[in-house]
C-alpha cells in the first residue's frame, strides 16, 4: 500500500474498513449516510467557516480524495467526476444560499475564477493568490473599507470567503440585455385524444389555478397560450380587450404570428383576459374530431413568440404529432425490443426538434414537455427538446383524467412545476486547479464550448454529472472545482451563483478507495448507462456496468486484501463502497436498463430521462426503492416526532419479507405500492380501507380514503410524507397491489425487489457469485 | 316609332329598328344592327307567371312560346319561329283558342316574367372583405356603414366577414366562445385547395392520420364540419356576433414604417373570399364586397411595392411598359374573376382612397361578374355610405332589387347571327346556330353568365345579318330575337324573364333603314364598341377607327354634293349623331390621359352598366342654364353658354355642378340672397339645387357635388367638359368680341370638327 510522498495529510481521518459482500444482505440503511468525509489540509481554508467546502446536496464528487496522477486513477477503475445539483430547492429548514449583495466581485484575472475560501491572502493582504491558477490579484479596497459609510470593514466576514456556496447579484457587465422577464407559453394539444382523456380541461384548470403561484415579483411574467390540432390556434390576450381573440393558422408549410403583439400577455395586466381563456378552454374544443396535431410547426412559432425575448414553453401533448415539419410515426415495433436494435427506439426519430432545441438553447428558449400517451407518444423523440434546453420532461402514460388520481397527479405535478422559482437564461462553467479538466457532461442543457453550458432555465433540483479527466500530474495539496452558475433569477435579478468544491490529493490507491462517494459513482454510471444504452446497445451498457464492478472489486482485491492474487471465497471492498453492487443490480434491474422485450420503449425512456435528471438524493431510492412493512410497524412511525413524522425503517428488497398477512409499503420516488397479504385480516383492511375484508379491496391506482382509524392516519401520514420528502416536483401515485390480484400489477411491484432473483435477472447473491467468478478469473 | 315606349315596355333599343336583308346592304349601313338591352328593366304592369314557360321540342332550340308564334288552336299545336318546329302544347293548354290565349300568346306580352316553381336552396350570401390599414376616422365609417348594411339585409341571407391587412382573417361567425379568425399570410399565393383544407373545409383537412381499428372505442366518427354553419350564417342568426366582431375592428396592428406604406394583402384576401364561397356554395347566389381603402402592396395581386418611394402607375407608365407589377397583378385578379364568375359569385369593390387603389388591376373581377364599383375619396363621404345604402334599395315587396346567377340567352331567326355581347358578363360558352362569325365584344356564343345583375344593368348585343342578297323577301317579313334571362331573385325564387322582338325586314338601299336609325342607341352602342377596342387596342388606333366609322356613315346617310361640303346635310335622326362622336372622342373614356388608371377603369365600367339616356349623359353632359325671368332651360355644351348672370347645372353622370356666372357669384358672396327683397335672387340659387336633388334620386352611384363660381378653381370641371368653341387661340374669329368664357385647350372645336366630316364625307367613297 503505497502512501503519499510526504504532504503529511494522507491517511489522516480516515479509516480504512474493508468488509465482505457474501453472505449477508446489503446493508441498505447506509444508503442514507453521508459521503466520505472530505480531510482537506489544516489551513487549507482561509476561515475556520463549516460552510467552507461545498454541500453534497449541490455538488459532490466520486471521489473525496483525489489521485496525483492519471496513472493512480487509471490503476483504481474508480470512475472520476462530479455530481452538481446547483438550482436545488430549498424547503422549510434548509439552509438558504448566501447571497452577496454589494456587487463587489472579485475574481482572478487570469482564469476567472470567484475568489473563494481556498485562496491564499499575500503582501499583508493586499493581493490574494487564486487556487486555480495561482496568479495574484488585487484585492479590491472595498474588502477592508466602506466607501459609502466611509468606515473600515472586515473582510473576513465576507461571505465569498465563509460559505462554498454563495450566489452575488451581478452588476451589469454580467449582462447583456436586461434581466429577462418570466415567460411561460403554453402549447396545448387540443385534438381529439387530448379532449378525450381529460388533459385539455385538467390542464386549463391547473393553470388557471396555479396563475397566482407563478413567479411574479415584479409584474413582468407573460403568459401566452397556443392550441394545436390540425391548425395552430393563437390567443390575443390584450388588456384592452374583454375576451380573448383566437387566430387559426393552418399554414402548416410556414407558420407565422398572426398578430405582431399581445400573444404573450402580461399575467397581472391581463388576467381576466387569461382567465376567461382558461375557463372556456375545455368548452371551446369538446366538440372537437380533429385527431391531427402540428406540434412542429406550433413550435415553429412558439419559437417566433419567445425567440425576442427567451422564456418557456411548455408543450402538453397527448397525440403522436402527425402534420408538418417534426411529424412522428408510431415507430414502436415488439419486434426490436430485447434485440441489439432497441436502441433505435430510443434514439430520436427525427432531427428536426434536436435542430430546434439547438436553436432554442441560442435564443434562451427552454421547452418542456408534458406528455400524456393511450397509446405511443415517442417519449425519445419529443424528450430531445427538454434536453437540449434545460427542460423537462413529465409522463403519463394511459392517462385519464376520469381517473382522479391520474387528474390529481398531473394538477400537481404541473402546478408545482409553475410556482417553481426557476433560473433563467442562464450559463453554467466548471473551473478547476490546473491540472484537470471537464472531460464529458450528462443532463439536461447544450455544451456550447469546451466547458460552457447553456441553459435556457434552470428547473429545480435538476442534476448533471460530469466527468472529470487529467491533463497533467498534481502536484499539489488541493484541487478545487468552482461551478459558475450564471443566471437571472425568478425575481429579474442576474445573479452568479458560485459552488466551489475543495478535494485533498492524495497518492494513495487505498486512501482513494476508502474516500469514494458510491452515491456519486453509482449517479454517473447511470448517467453513462444511459448515454451507452441510447448510443449504442442496452447491452453495451449493461455489461459496462457490470464490468466497472468486477474492476473495482479485482483493483480492490488485487491491491487492497491480502489475497491479492488467487480465488477468493469472498468479495472484499472498502466500507464506504460496499453498496455499490446493489445499487449496480438495481440499475441492471431497472426499467431503463433491463434486458427483455417486456419494456415498452416510451417507459424506458422516460426511465432514463430520469436516471439523466434526477437529483441523487431521488436517484438513489428510484434504483433501489424504499421498502417498509407497515402492518406491525413501530407505534411512532406514522406520527409527528421531533423531526417530523417518523418513517419505519426501510427493509432489504427481498420477497422475503413479505409475511402473511402483512401490509407493506414500497416506493421508489415515482410510485407507491402498498402490498396487501391474500391473508390480511379483516380488521387491517377495516382500519386501512374502510372495507370489511381483504376481498373487498380494489387494488390498482388509488386513494386512500383519510378513516378515523389510528392506522389509516398513520399510513396516509407516511404516504404523504413520502410524497414530499424529496426535492422534486413529482408526485407519487399510490397503487394497491393484493397479493393475489391483477398479475400485471402484482409483477410489476415484485420486479421491485431486486435483492430476489427475477428470471432470468439475477438475485443479489448470485450477482454477486458472478461478480466473485470474473474477478478470479481476471487480472487487475 | 317611339323607340322610348318601346324601351319602357321591351327594356331595348336598337340602333336600326328596321333592318336591311342582305349582309351587304347590312354592312353598308356601318353601325351593326345591336341592341342595349335592360333585361331585368323595372316595369309596373310587367306581366308576372306563376306557371312552367313552355319550351320548343326541337332538341337544338328550347325556344320560348311568345307572342310572335303562329298557333293551330285545333290541332293544339304551335310552331317555333326560330327553328319551325311543330310543337304540341302541353295537356292543360287544351282550352286554348284565337279568344283564349294565355298571357305569353298575348300580342302585348313581348316581355314576360315566369316565376318558376324550383327555388334556390340557399338565401343570397353577402360576403364583407374589409380593409384595415385604413385610418381611425375611415375605418370608424366604415364599420358604422357596414353595421348598418346589415339591418338592410334580408333576414335570411347568409353573411361572412373576412377582414385583411398585412394578413387575411376569415372570421368564423358561428364560433359561440370567443371571436375566432382563420388567418392567412399576406405574402403567399393559395391554391384553392389550400384554403379550402385550411378552413377546414375539406374532408381532407379532418382525416385520421392513423387508421381506426375498427372496434375501437371512442372513435369518433368522420364527421366534416360544413363550412357554412362557421363562416356564413343568416344575418338574424349572427348579427350581434358581427356587428361586435365589427366594432372591435382595429387597424392593422402591425408596425409601418415612416417610409413605407402599410401592407395591405388585397390579393390574398380576395383569393380566400373566392375559394371559401367556392368550396361553400357554388352556383349560388352571393355577392364578395371588398372594401379597399388602398392599393394592395403585399403578396399576389401586389399594385404598387410598399416603398413610398415608388410611385404607383400611370397611364403613362403603362404605356411605356414601366409599370413593373401591372401584368402581373391584372393577371392574378383575371383568374380570380375567371373563378368567381365560373362559380357564380359577384365582386363588387367599394373604394375608399384619394389615391388609387389599383381598380385597374382589379376591374375584371367586377366586370366578368356584373358587380359594382364605388369609388370615393373616403369611406367618410356622402358618396359612398349613400351609395353603398343605395345597393340595398328594395323593391315593393322588400326584396332587394338584385338577380343573381343569371344567365342572358339569346336567339334568333336564321337571317340574323349574334356577333358578341359588351357589357358586365362573360361568355356562357353555349353555341348554337345563332352564333355568328363575326366577333364584336364577347362572342362565340348565344349566352352570357352574369352573376350580378340589376334591374338597371344593360347589355348591349351585337348582330349580323347573314343572307344573303338576292333571297326572295317575303313582304312582311320580320326577324325576330328572344332575349332569356334566367335568374335567382333576391326572394330565392328562381325567375326567367323573356323579351320576344321583331323588326322587319326591309329591301337594301330602302329609306326605311335610315329612317329607322335610332342615333342615341347607336351612339352608346358605337361607344361600347369603342370603349372595348380600348382595352385592347392603342388610345389613337381607337379615334381614328370611330372617325372612319362615323365618316362612312355619313358618307352612306347624309345628303351632299361631292366635292362640296357645303351641301353635307344630315336627317334629323341623324343630326345629332356626329356631335355625340365629337364628345366621345374628347370624353374620359377614350381620353385617358388627364385621369388615373383607375378612374379609367371606373368610368368605363359604369358605361357598360347603363342603359342609352345615362350612357349619353355620359357622353355628352347635360347643360341647364338657370336665368332671371327665364325658364331653366338646356343650353349648348359649349363656352359661349357661360354667362354672368346666370346659374348653369351641368350633369355629367359621375358628378352634378353648379357653376355661377361671375355676377351671381359675386352677388351671391355678397350675400343679397339673405336680404329682403332680393327673393328672387335667392330662387335663383336655389332652382338649380332643386333640380340637382332630383337627378341624384335616381343616380347609382351617388355623384359628386360641385359647387363653384366662375373664375373659380372648381370650375375646370365644367370647362373640360365644354365645347371649346372660344378658346384662347380663337379670340375674335368671327370678327366679334367672344361671348363666352374663353377655354385653354387645344382640342378642335365641335364647329372644327363638323367641317373636317363634312370634308372627309364628301370625299370618294371608300
Ligand atoms: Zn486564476
Ligand atoms: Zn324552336
Amino acid at each position: 500500500v503505497g502512501s503519499g510522498p510526504g504532504y503529511g495529510f494522507s491517511g489522516q481521518g480516515t479509516s480504512q474498513s474493508t468488509v465482505a459482500l457474501m453472505g449477508v444482505a446489503p446493508k441498505i440503511l447506509d444508503l442514507e449516510a453521508p459521503p466520505p468525509t472530505i480531510n482537506l489540509p489544516t489551513g487549507s481554508s482561509i476561515t475556520e467557516s463549516p460552510y467552507a467546502n461545498c454541500d453534497p446536496s449541490y455538488k459532490r464528487s466520486t471521489l473525496n480524495a483525489i489521485p496525483n496522477t492519471s496513472q493512480l486513477l487509471q490503476k483504481s477503475r474508480l470512475p472520476f467526476g462530479l455530481v452538481i445539483t446547483p438550482y436545488r430547492s430549498v424547503k422549510e429548514g434548509d439552509a438558504p444560499v448566501p447571497v452577496v449583495t454589494d456587487s463587489i466581485i472579485a475574481r482572478c484575472r487570469r482564469c476567472r475564477t470567484y475568489i473563494n475560501p481556498y485562496v491564499k491572502f499575500v503582501e499583508g493582504g493586499r493581493r490574494w493568490k487564486c487556487n486555480m491558477c495561482y496568479t495574484l490579484n488585487q484585492v479590491p479596497s472595498s474588502f477592508d473599507y466602506d466607501p459609502e459609510t466611509q468606515q473600515p470593514v472586515d473582510r473576513w466576514q465576507r461571505k465569498e470567503l465563509n460559505h462554498a456556496v454563495v450566489e452575488y447579484i451581478a452588476p451589469t457587465e454580467y449582462m447583456v440585455r436586461p434581466p429577462q422577464p418570466l415567460v411561460y407559453l403554453f402549447l396545448i394539444d387540443v385534438s381529439y385524444p387530448a379532449v378525450q382523456c381529460g388533459m385539455v380541461a385538467t390542464a386549463a384548470t391547473t393553470i388557471l389555478e396555479s396563475l397566482d403561484r407563478i413567479p411574479n415579483d415584479e409584474g413582468r411574467t407573460k403568459i401566452g397560450i397556443i392550441t394545436i390540432d390540425s391548425s395552430i390556434h393563437f390567443y390575443k390576450l390584450s388588456s384592452a380587450a374583454a375576451e380573448p381573440q383566437m387566430f387559426v393558422v393552418s399554414d402548416l408549410d410556414e407558420p407565422f404570428l398572426p398578430q405582431p403583439q399581445d400573444l404573450l400577455c402580461n399575467l397581472k395586466e391581463c388576467r381576466p383576459t387569461l382567465e376567461a381563456l382558461l375557463n372556456r378552454m375545455s368548452d371551446m374544443f369538446k366538440d372537437t374530431q380533429i385527431i391531427g396535431n402540428a406540434l412542429g410547426p406550433a413550435l415553429q412559432a412558439a419559437y417566433k413568440m419567445v425567440a425576442p425575448i427567451g422564456g418557456k414553453v411548455l408543450c402538453l401533448q397527448a397525440s403522436l404529432p402527425n402534420l408538418g415539419s417534426g411529424a412522428l410515426k408510431m415507430r414502436e415495433d415488439p419486434k426490436l425490443l430485447g434485440t441489439s436494435k432497441e436502441s433505435t427506439l430510443l434514439q430520436a426519430a427525427s432531427s428536426f426538434y434536436k435542430t430546434m432545441a439547438v436553436d432554442c438553447s441560442k435564443s434562451q428558449v427552454c421547452v418542456d414537455m408534458f406528455l400524456f400517451g393511450s397509446q405511443y407518444s415517442d417519449v425519445a423523440t419529443l424528450s430531445c427538446l427538454p434536453r437540449y434546453t434545460g427542460g423537462s420532461t413529465f409522463f403519463y402514460p394511459a392517462f385519464t383524467a376520469a381517473k382522479s388520481e391520474d387528474a390529481l397527479k398531473f394538477a400537481h405535478e404541473l402546478a408545482e412545476f409553475l410556482s417553481q422559482r426557476i433560473a433563467l437564461e442562464a450559463l453554467m462553467r466548471i473551473r478547476a486547479s490546473k491540472g484537470v479538466r471537464m472531460s464529458a457532461f450528462y443532463g439536461n442543457f447544450f455544451v456550447r464550448s469546451t466547458d460552457l453550458l447553456a441553459l435556457p432555465n434552470v428547473p429545480r433540483d435538476q442534476s448533471y454529472s460530469i466527468e472529470v479527466s487529467y491533463e497533467e500530474n498534481l502536484n499539489i495539496p488541493v484541487v478545487c472545482f468552482q461551478t459558475g452558475l450564471l443566471h437571472t433569477s425568478a425575481s429579474g435579478e442576474r445573479r452568479i451563483r458560485v459552488l466551489t468544491l475543495a478535494l485533498p490529493v492524495t497518492s494513495s490507491l487505498s486512501e482513494l478507495y476508502a474516500s469514494a462517494d458510491q452515491v456519486a459513482i453509482a449517479t454517473l454510471l447511470a448517467n453513462k448507462a444511459v448515454e451507452r444504452g441510447r448510443s449504442a446497445k442496452l447491452d453495451d451498457a449493461r455489461d459496462a456496468l457490470t464490468n466497472k464492478m468486477v474492476d473495482i472489486l479485482g483493483v480492490y482485491k488485487t491491491h487492497m486484501t491480502a489475497s491479492s492474487s488467487g480465488a477468493t471465497p469472498n468479495l472484499q471492498i472498502s466500507d464506504n463502497l460496499k453498496l455499490l453492487p446493489l445499487l449496480t443490480l438495481g440499475m441492471l434491474k431497472h426499467v431503463a436498463l433491463r434486458g427483455g422485450s417486456q419494456i415498452p420503449s416510451d417507459l424506458r425512456s422516460y426511465a432514463m430521462y430520469l436516471f439523466s435528471t434526477l437529483p441523487s438524493q431521488c436517484l438513489i431510492s428510484y434504483i433501489n426503492p424504499k421498502f417498509y412493512s407497515l402492518h406491525n410497524m413501530p407505534g411512532n412511525c406514522g406520527t409527528i416526532g421531533e423531526n417530523g413524522i417518523e418513517m419505519p425503517v426501510s427493509m432489504n428488497l427481498s420477497s422475503e419479507r413479505l409475511e402473511r398477512g402483512g401490509l407493506f409499503m414500497l416506493e421508489d420516488s415515482q410510485n407507491i405500492f402498498l402490498w396487501v397479504s391474500k391473508d390480511a385480516v379483516p380488521q387491517l383492511c377495516m382500519d386501512l380501507f374502510g372495507v370489511p375484508n381483504y376481498e373487498s379491496i380494489r387494488g390498482g391506482k388509488t386513494t386512500l380514503p383519510a378513516l378515523e382509524t389510528d392506522f389509516n392516519q398513520r399510513v396516509n401520514l407516511i404516504v404523504g410524507k413520502t410524497r414530499e420528502m424529496r426535492r422534486t416536483p413529482y408526485y407519487p401515485q399510490l397503487y394497491v397491489i393484493k397479493e393475489d390480484g391483477d398479475p400485471a400489477l402484482r409483477l410489476w411491484f415484485l420486479s421491485h425487489l431486486i435483492e430476489d432473483r427475477a428470471d432470468p435477472i439475477m438475485s443479489y447473491h448470485q450477482y454477486l457469485g458472478h461478480l466473485k467468478d470474473k474477478v478470479n478469473s481476471g487480472s487487475f | 316609332m317611339n323607340f322610348e315606349e318601346i324601351e319602357d315596355q321591351d327594356g331595348i333599343r336598337f340602333s336600326f329598328n328596321a333592318w336591311p336583308s342582305s349582309r351587304a346592304e347590312a354592312t353598308k349601313a356601318v353601325v351593326p344592327i345591336a341592341a342595349l338591352y335592360t333585361p331585368l328593366k323595372e316595369r309596373e304592369d310587367l306581366p308576372l307567371i306563376y306557371y312552367e314557360p313552355v319550351t320548343c321540342k326541337q332538341h337544338t332550340c328550347g325556344a320560348i312560346l311568345n307572342p310572335y308564334c303562329q298557333i293551330d288552336p285545333r290541332g293544339k299545336l304551335w310552331i317555333c319561329p326560330f327553328c319551325l318546329h311543330r310543337n304540341q302544347f302541353p295537356p292543360h293548354y287544351r282550352d286554348i283558342s284565337n279568344t283564349n290565349l294565355p298571357a305569353e300568346l298575348l300580342a302585348k306580352h313581348t316581355t314576360i316574367e315566369y316565376t318558376l316553381a324550383r327555388s334556390a336552396q340557399v338565401p343570397p350570401i353577402f360576403l364583407y372583405v374589409v380593409d384595415t390599414c385604413v385610418d381611425d376616422d375611415d375605418l370608424k365609417a366604415l364599420k358604422d356603414s357596414l353595421v348598418v348594411s346589415l339591418s338592410l339585409l334580408p333576414p335570411h341571407a347568409l353573411v361572412g366577414l373576412i377582414t385583411y391587412g398585412t394578413m387575411a382573417q376569415v372570421h368564423e361567425l358561428g364560433y359561440s366562445e370567443c371571436p375566432k379568425s382563420y388567418v392567412f399570410r399576406g405574402n403567399k399565393e393559395y391554391t384553392s385547395k389550400q384554403i379550402q383544407d385550411m378552413l377546414g373545409l375539406s374532408a381532407m383537412a379532418a382525416r385520421p392520420q392513423q387508421p381506426a381499428r375498427p372496434g375501437q372505442p371512442g372513435q369518433p366518427a368522420q364527421f366534416v364540419p360544413s363550412g357554412n354553419a362557421r363562416f356564413l350564417l343568416p344575418v338574424q342568426q349572427c348579427e350581434y356576433t358581427l356587428s361586435s366582431v365589427l366594432e372591435q375592428l382595429q387597424r392593422d396592428p402591425w408596425p409601418v414604417a415612416t417610409d413605407r406604406r402599410p401592407l395591405r394583402c388585397t390579393g390574398v384576401a380576395m383569393s380566400v373570399a373566392i375559394g371559401l364561397l367556392e368550396a361553400t356554395y357554388q352556383n349560388t347566389g352571393g355577392r364578395i364586397m371588398l372594401f379597399v381603402g388602398g392599393a394592395a402592396t403585399e403578396g399576389p395581386g401586389m399594385v404598387v411595392g410598399p416603398e413610398l418611394k415608388e410611385p404607383i402607375r400611370s397611364h403613362h407608365d403603362i404605356e411605356k411598359e414601366n409599370a413593373k407589377h401591372y401584368k402581373k397583378s391584372s393577371k392574378f385578379y383575371d383568374a380570380l374573376a375567371k373563378r368567381a364568375s365560373t362559380n357564380g359569385h359577384v365582386v363588387d369593390i367599394f373604394g375608399g382612397c384619394l389615391d388609387q387603389v389599383g381598380l385597374l388591376e382589379m376591374k375584371s373581377m367586377v366586370n366578368s361578374t356584373g358587380g359594382f364599383i364605388i369609388l370615393s375619396d373616403s369611406f367618410t363621404t356622402a358618396i359612398f355610405k349613400q351609395s353603398f345604402q343605395k345597393m340595398f334599395e328594395k323593391d315593393a315587396e322588400g326584396n332587394l332589387k338584385m338577380g343573381f346567377n343569371a344567365t342572358l340567352a339569346v336567339q334568333t331567326t336564321k337571317e340574323l347571327r349574334i356577333c358578341g355581347l359588351i357589357g358586365h358578363a362573360v361568355s356562357a360558352d353555349k353555341k348554337t346556330a345563332s352564333v355568328g362569325e363575326t366577333e364584336i365584344g364577347i362572342g362565340n356564343t348565344s349566352a352570357w353568365k352574369m352573376c350580378g345583375v340589376s334591374p338597371k344593368s344593360t347589355e348591349a348585343v351585337y348582330f349580323e345579318v347573314v343572307s344573303q342578297p338576292g333571297q326572295a323577301l317575303q313582304p312582311g317579313s320580320r326577324g325576330l330575337i328572344q332575349f332569356v334571362t334566367h335568374y335567382q331573385h333576391s326572394s330565392g325564387h328562381f325567375k326567367l324573364r323573356v323579351t320576344t322582338v321583331a323588326r322587319s325586314w326591309v329591301e337594301g338601299g330602302s329609306p326605311v333603314v335610315a329612317q329607322s336609325f335610332d342615333q342615341e342607341t347607336a351612339a352608346v352602342l358605337m361607344a361600347r364598341i369603342a370603349v372595348f377596342k380600348a382595352e385592347i387596342d392603342d388610345g389613337p388606333d381607337v379615334l381614328r377607327w370611330l372617325d372612319r366609322m362615323l365618316i362612312r356613315l355619313c358618307q352612306q346617310f347624309a345628303d351632299f354634293r361631292k366635292d362640296e361640303p357645303q351641301s353635307f346635310r344630315l336627317s334629323e335622326n341623324f343630326s345629332i349623331y356626329p356631335q355625340f362622336m365629337f364628345h366621345l372622342r374628347r370624353s374620359q373614356f377614350l381620353q385617358v390621359f388627364n385621369n388615373s388608371p383607375d378612374e379609367t377603369a371606373y368610368y368605363r365600367h359604369v358605361l357598360n352598366r347603363e342603359d342609352v339616356n345615362n350612357s349619353l349623359i355620359m357622353i355628352q353632359p347635360t347643360l341647364m342654364s338657370h336665368g332671371f325671368d327665364t325658364q331653366p332651360e338646356p343650353v349648348l355644351l359649349d363656352s359661349i353658354s357661360i354667362k354672368p348672370d346666370t346659374v348653369l347645372l351641368l350633369d355629367t353622370f359621375f358628378y352634378i355642378l353648379i357653376f355661377h356666372g361671375e355676377t351671381i357669384a359675386a352677388w351671391r358672396k355678397a350675400g343679397y340672397q339673405d336680404q329682403a327683397g332680393y327673393e328672387n335672387f335667392k330662387e335663383l340659387l336655389e332652382a338649380p339645387v332643386a333640380s340637382s336633388q332630383e337627378l341624384l334620386v335616381e343616380r347609382f352611384p351617388i355623384p359628386r357635388y360641385i359647387v363653384c363660381d366662375q373664375n373659380g378653381s372648381q370650375a375646370r370641371f365644367l370647362l373640360s367638359k365644354l365645347n371649346p368653341s372660344t378658346t384662347h387661340t380663337s379670340g375674335g374669329q368671327y370678327g366679334a368680341a367672344p361671348t363666352g368664357a374663353a377655354i385653354f385647350t387645344d382640342d378642335v372645336s365641335l364647329q372644327v370638327f363638323m367641317e373636317h366630316l363634312k370634308n372627309g364625307s364628301g370625299q370618294k367613297r371608300q
